[in-house]
């Protein structure tokens, strides 16, 4: 026999040309292409609303936090209320990426990337919150335990300071969930690219090359990032629910408040994933990926936990009323027919009304129905925290001191460039990394290759059917 | 010493031909794959992927330290705050917990790099952009005078295409 030919180090190291490639590489590479003009302008228009509210928020640090519409007794008012609303959307990636993956639920492995992303920029935008609220921002450092002349450290008996560990944990842990999710498919992209993309993914995939034993070595490490994020996501609002819980105002004061807040937070984050990722696979034709049989699923977890929400919003007010406790009667009474009337009844509405078409089967594959749908529960969420703080705090137990509140056009600027900011990372991200975990969707596909027929999909959808 | 690498479609081929190389006495086996697979784990390496390690000792390290820290800490001032003794367990849980996550997360991230021997700056002689794409390959290192043998293994067990790599 002869010996094999040999092969030049060189002509292999060659990027791939695209006619050799798999299908998947091909169509979700395709996503980082040249950005189009609708791409550009959309760009654009977000750079500029965070500029805008970058401008805002020096303007405010210059003349102080009166510019918002704080005044006696509301002191938490849009800032907390949009940390709240984005810490929770940030929610659903890890649901998706660990919670679904512990319960092998295959389903997940073509919306988990881009919904692990949205986490990271989620929690970017949420941890600003507390830095703008604070007023005196070049202070944050306060929030700290760090070595100080007079040894004095942090109240590790409070809630803001869990929520400081609590938020930066999470903050850490999504971001290398993230990137050890990424590193094999920044090595695809490195294989099939020149310039300063090669540069640049040839330093992120840090010389992957999927041996068997760097393959063993990340299964292990998912397994265990699942693991440990797990009782980390559920931690996170909890604990940010004990803000509001642990202190003694009357509609805060609540047992409930963290089953409460994470079912919300998973809720808000489903339905932010599909407002995003409804367009974007329209846009850039990802369908062979992201099916309807994936929209689906994610209806039916928001409307379990929209019936947990909408559970939650009755007991609160059983409580209120059973507790016999004047005050608590009193917040709840006028959170529903006071002057804050209409944030409430939009929260209810969004939340517990409107996610009930997804009992419909038609209504829940119908994509319009479901981007409206999800587009109302991002709306209701916001207003059930601003439902929340604000009107708690603006009734509180002495009827002398009970106040108004209105959001000054200082704190709208910073909450719509809130939006600008998640919306600008999610836009670059789509252009430098995949937007779907090729090596998660290429692993069913060889299976399927291999095992003809076989259960490549739970609940009996066949390969043909979903493709 | 010559490296030769056969290029796989399926992965069972390559598990397959790989025990057939080792039953042979040719322990020098790299193998390349686009995707993680089960039957592939434990060609190279039978034993189970030394991770665990890593997040065990950084989990315990971060309980530690979470009670270490806010109960050292609480010892400069004693202050009785809400009615709690000055170092109070069930607060400081919380931040003992999240720093058990924490350090846990970033030693099984450390355990990646050190186990996977990642970052890698050179890529391997054998290494091919295919392997990203649909292909796996299996690197098998010999003598000068068992290149002929290794090469009809691997296309015994299938492998669509031999290469030559002078490593």
């Amino acid at each position: 026999m002869t010996p094999p030919p040999a092969t030049s180090v060189a002509a292999m190291m060659r990027p791939l040309p695209a006619a050799e490639d798999s299908r998947s590489n091909r169509d979700i590479l395709a996503v980082m292409g040249r950005p189009t003009l609708g791409y550009v302008a959309l760009l654009l228009l977000v750079v500029s609303a965070v500029a805008w509210a970058l401008g805002t928020f020096v303007y405010q640090t210059y003349v102080g936090l009166g510019v918002a519409g704080y005044s006696h007794p509301i002191f938490w008012g849009v800032y907390i209320v949009t940390f709240v609303f984005w810490v929770g959307i940030a929610h659903a990636g890890t649901l998706i990426s660990a919670i679904l993956y512990l319960f092998r639920a295959k389903w997940r492995n073509a919306i988990n990337r881009s919904a692990e992303a949205m986490t990271v920029f989620a929690v970017a935008t949420a941890g600003l919150f507390p830095l703008i609220h604070l007023g005196r921002v070049f202070k944050f450092y306060w929030l700290l335990p760090y070595p100080n002349q007079r040894a004095l450290w942090v109240n590790f008996k409070s809630p803001l300071l869990w929520d400081v560990f609590a938020v930066s944990t999470y903050a850490t842990i999504s971001t290398v969930f993230l990137y050890v999710g990424l590193i094999p498919d920044i090595a695809i992209a490195r294989d099939r690219s020149t310039g300063w993309r090669k540069a640049l993914y040839s330093v992120l995939a840090l010389g992957w090359q999927g041996t068997s034993p760097q393959w063993k070595a990340h299964n292990r490490t998912v397994l265990h990032l699942s693991g440990l994020a797990t009782p980390l996501v559920l931690s996170v609002h909890s604990v940010v629910s004990w803000d509001f819980a642990a202190s003694i105002v009357p509609g805060w004061h609540a047992t409930i408040f963290a089953p409460y807040f994470v079912a919300g937070a998973i809720f808000s984050g489903f339905a932010m994933v599909l407002t995003v990722m409804i367009p974007v696979r329209r846009i850039y034709g990802l369908e062979r990926y992201i099916t309807d049989y994936h929209f689906e699923n994610m209806t039916r977890f928001i409307l379990l936990t929209s019936l947990i929400v909408g559970y939650a919003y009755g007991v609160e007010y059983f409580i209120a009323w059973y507790s016999g406790v004047e005050a608590e009667r009193t917040s709840f009474w006028l959170r529903a027919f006071g002057p804050y009337w209409l944030s409430a009844w939009i929260m209810i509405t969004c939340n517990a009304f409107v996610p009930q078409v997804f009992w419909f089967k038609r209504l829940r594959t119908h994509i319009p129905t479901i981007f409206v749908v999800s587009v109302l529960i991002n709306v209701g969420m916001w207003f059930e925290r601003y439902v929340i703080i604000v009107t708690s705090l603006s009734r509180e137990y002495n009827p002398a001191v009970w106040g108004q509140y209105t959001p000054s056009w200082v704190e709208l600027s910073i909450l719509a460039g809130s939006f600008a900011w998640f919306s600008m990372f999610f836009l670059i991200f789509l252009k430098i990394f995949p937007v779907i975990a090729i090596n998660e969707v290429k692993e069913l596909e060889i299976h399927e290759k291999e095992h003809p027929g076989g259960e490549y999909w739970e609940h009996g959808h066949t390969y043909e059917e979903v493709h | 010493m010559p490296t030769l690498v056969g290029v796989f479609e399926q992965p069972a081929k390559v598990a397959e031909a790989a025990k057939r190389l080792r039953d042979r006495g040719y322990a020098e086996l790299q193998v390349y794959s686009p995707v993680p697979s089960h039957e592939l784990d434990h060609v190279i390496d039978e034993k189970p992927s030394r991770v665990r390690v890593w997040t065990l000792v950084g989990g315990l390290l971060g309980v530690t330290a979470g009670y270490a820290l806010t109960i050292w800490m609480s010892t400069n001032w004693k202050l009785v705050v809400g009615g709690k003794p000055w170092a109070s367990i069930p607060p400081y849980t919380i931040i003992a917990f999240e720093l058990t996550i924490l350090l846990g997360g970033l030693a099984t991230l450390l355990g990646l790099l050190v186990v996977g021997k990642l970052p890698r700056f050179r890529p391997d002689p054998a290494y091919h952009p295919r392997f990203s794409a649909e292909d796996f390959g299996l690197v098998v290192s010999c003598e000068e005078r068992d290149v002929a043998e290794v090469d009809g293994l691997l296309r015994a067990h299938q492998a669509k295409e031999v290469n030559l790599v002078e490593g």
